[in-house]
């Protein structure tokens, strides 16, 4: 597998050529996840790009109207009441790590039970999230589910919070049922990697008289990074484009206080059949995403150096 | 005296990640109880004082609720095995290329099939929902089996890569040594030696057949085969202040939550050894 052959123009089609005559079984093995991820991802994707510029009922006739649906977007209200409420909505990937972080740390100090403690954890996160969304939407139901109604028995509470009325409530209420079904996932990850630390590290630090602090600090995190790494950049663009819950708990509302990004195309495409629209959010759903990932991944870097650890 | 101070500190960090443990245990079980306390509860009784042992336990909205759900039960599991079994055949053979076989492209190849985890799938349905329209398999089973294919093909290569590499190296040419082709050795040594990863990668796939909301919504109308997920939905509405039998809804609840936990406890340690970074 040399690569001194590469820039030698002439040899390359004879090289390519001989790749194919050798290796085509090979190819032949890869070939079917290659064509349904060409088939399934980038045939739709750019098809998608192509819906962002028309006009395009659902199972109707498109028509060509340039970045219209942008200026439509860019002229529209709500599309900025939707675009802060995805940026505050996107703490919760941030939650979902404090809270695996504090469970994986803590795990792996118990002597035994931790199979049955990762298992009670994992139990929310294995279910539908639609089905932890509806759980959720009885137990904080302000009339008679149980959570105001004990808060209000017990007088923490003079009365019920009817938190669907108030966008900054239903927001928060979106958020916590977020992170309360979805940081088992972090966690998972997280506990194996730190599983998978060597023990002579912890040895090593103890023997310099390192406190727990440091030894989180020099030892524990830096031997998480990759791992936290990659849990947080699937969760961050994960978390923006679950819907489920959002639909279930306040459906966008109210007004469009909780309707985060991936709701409105939603409601664009199954309400509205607008399907042009939809897409152009989506767009910038993309942007917005990969935006974060990026940031968070160079400051992750930043960070990282500066500990120098 | 330094020693007691290490103590010290030693025991109240015992002592916090114990509560840690306790606090998040019953964070996550005891919602649960009252879910599970409520579907025995009579219509009647949900409007009371709250109260976690119910006071007439009925079996109503369990059967009630089941027999509502029973169509969609069945279409859920066809979706979800139908989307196991095709991931499977589609992956396995990728998968094996990439972790033993070297060839011009490999990196850049798996790097284009993992990166694709990372893509907001919701940026896909709208066109697939019209071009399965064109196609003909929208509001099909197949269809559903089809368009989950994208979520589960990533991840399945990865798992499975994992598995492939980690079997001793040679080992096909040792079977081979003793009679088999390529393909027999395949069959008959890697498979069955690989097949932790094989069960764990089903199950996900599975799983992901029978959790997933979005496509199941979009992709399917009132009269074509509607998992069990999306009937939720349909229920309260987003709130809309309508009288809801809030105990047939958490038995429903649980009907549709109860068999992917099961799946998870019997194939945790499949999951498991998966999931490791």
């Amino acid at each position: 597998m040399s690569t001194r052959r590469l820039f030698d123009i002439d040899g390359r089609t004879e090289r390519y050529r001989s790749v194919l005559r050798e290796n085509w079984f090979t190819y032949l093995l890869i070939m079917p996840v290659l064509l349904f991820l060409i088939v399934l991802m980038w045939l739709p994707f750019l098809q998608g790009i192509y819906m962002s510029f028309n006009e395009w009922p659902f199972g109707g006739d498109p028509t060509w109207i340039g970045a219209a649906n942008y200026e439509f977007l860019l002229n529209w209200e709500p599309f900025y009441t939707s675009l802060k409420a995805t940026a505050i909505f996107s703490l919760t990937t941030v939650f979902q790590l404090g809270v695996a972080l504090a469970a994986a740390l803590a795990v792996r100090e118990l002597r035994r039970g931790k199979s049955f403690v990762s298992a009670a954890f994992l139990l929310s996160y294995t279910m539908p999230p639609l089905v932890i969304g509806t759980i959720w939407a009885y137990l904080l139901e302000p009339d008679f589910g149980p959570v105001f109604g004990y808060l209000t028995e017990l007088n923490v509470l003079g009365e019920t919070i009817y938190w669907g009325s108030s966008g900054p409530m239903s927001l928060a209420v979106v958020m916590f049922v977020t992170t309360w079904t979805f940081w088992p996932f972090m966690f998972l990850i997280i506990s194996a990697s730190l599983e998978s630390i060597p023990e002579e590290l912890y040895e090593s630090a103890r023997m310099y008289g390192a406190g727990p602090v440091q030894t989180f600090l020099r030892v524990t995190l830096p031997q998480l990074k990759s791992a936290i790494l990659v849990a947080l950049s699937i969760r961050i663009i994960w978390n923006m484009t679950k819907i489920s819950q959002v639909l279930q708990l306040t459906n966008g509302g109210p007004g469009y206080d909780t309707s985060i990004l991936a709701v409105l195309l939603y409601q664009f495409a199954y309400e509205r059949g607008q399907m042009g629209i939809s897409y152009a959010i989506g767009i910038v759903l993309l942007v917005m995403t990969l935006g974060f990932v990026f940031v968070f991944i160079r400051e992750f870097e930043r960070a990282s150096e500066g500990a120098g650890a | 005296m330094s020693t007691t101070g290490y103590d010290a500190t030693g025991v109240t960090l015992k002592a916090t990640a114990y509560g840690v443990v306790a606090f998040l245990v019953l964070a996550n079980l005891v919602p649960f109880l009252f879910i599970l306390s409520v579907s025995f509860m009579p219509p009647s009784e949900f409007f009371t004082d709250p109260h976690l042992v119910p006071y007439e336990p009925t079996l109503e909205a369990w059967t009630s609720g089941f027999e509502e759900l029973r169509g969609n039960l069945v279409n859920s599991f066809l979706i979800g095995a139908g989307t196991a079994l095709l991931a499977l055949v589609i992956t396995i053979p990728g998968a094996y290329a990439f972790a033993r076989k070297e060839f011009y492209g490999k990196t850049a190849g798996f790097y284009a099939i993992i990166s694709a985890m990372m893509f907001p799938y919701i940026l896909l349905v709208i066109p697939i929902m019209d071009l399965w329209t064109a196609l003909g398999v929208y509001n099909t089973i197949f269809g559903m089996i089809l368009a989950y294919q994208v979520f589960v093909t990533p991840f399945s290569i990865w798992i499975l890569r994992d598995f492939f590499e980690n079997l001793p190296t040679d080992i096909e040419e040792a079977a081979q040594v003793y009679g088999c082709t390529q393909f027999t050795a395949f069959v008959r040594v890697i498979l069955p030696l690989a097949a932790p990863g094989i069960v764990a990668v089903g199950f996900l796939a599975f799983l992901t057949g029978w959790n997933d909301f979005l496509f199941a919504n979009l992709l399917t109308t009132g009269t074509g085969p509607v998992p069990a997920v999306p009937v939720l939905y349909g229920t309260i509405g987003g709130g809309s202040g309508e009288r809801v039998y809030w105990g047939k809804l958490m038995a429903e609840t649980l009907i549709i939550g109860t068999p992917p936990t099961i799946i998870y406890l019997v194939a945790r340690n499949y999951l498991e050894s998966a999931f490791s970074v």
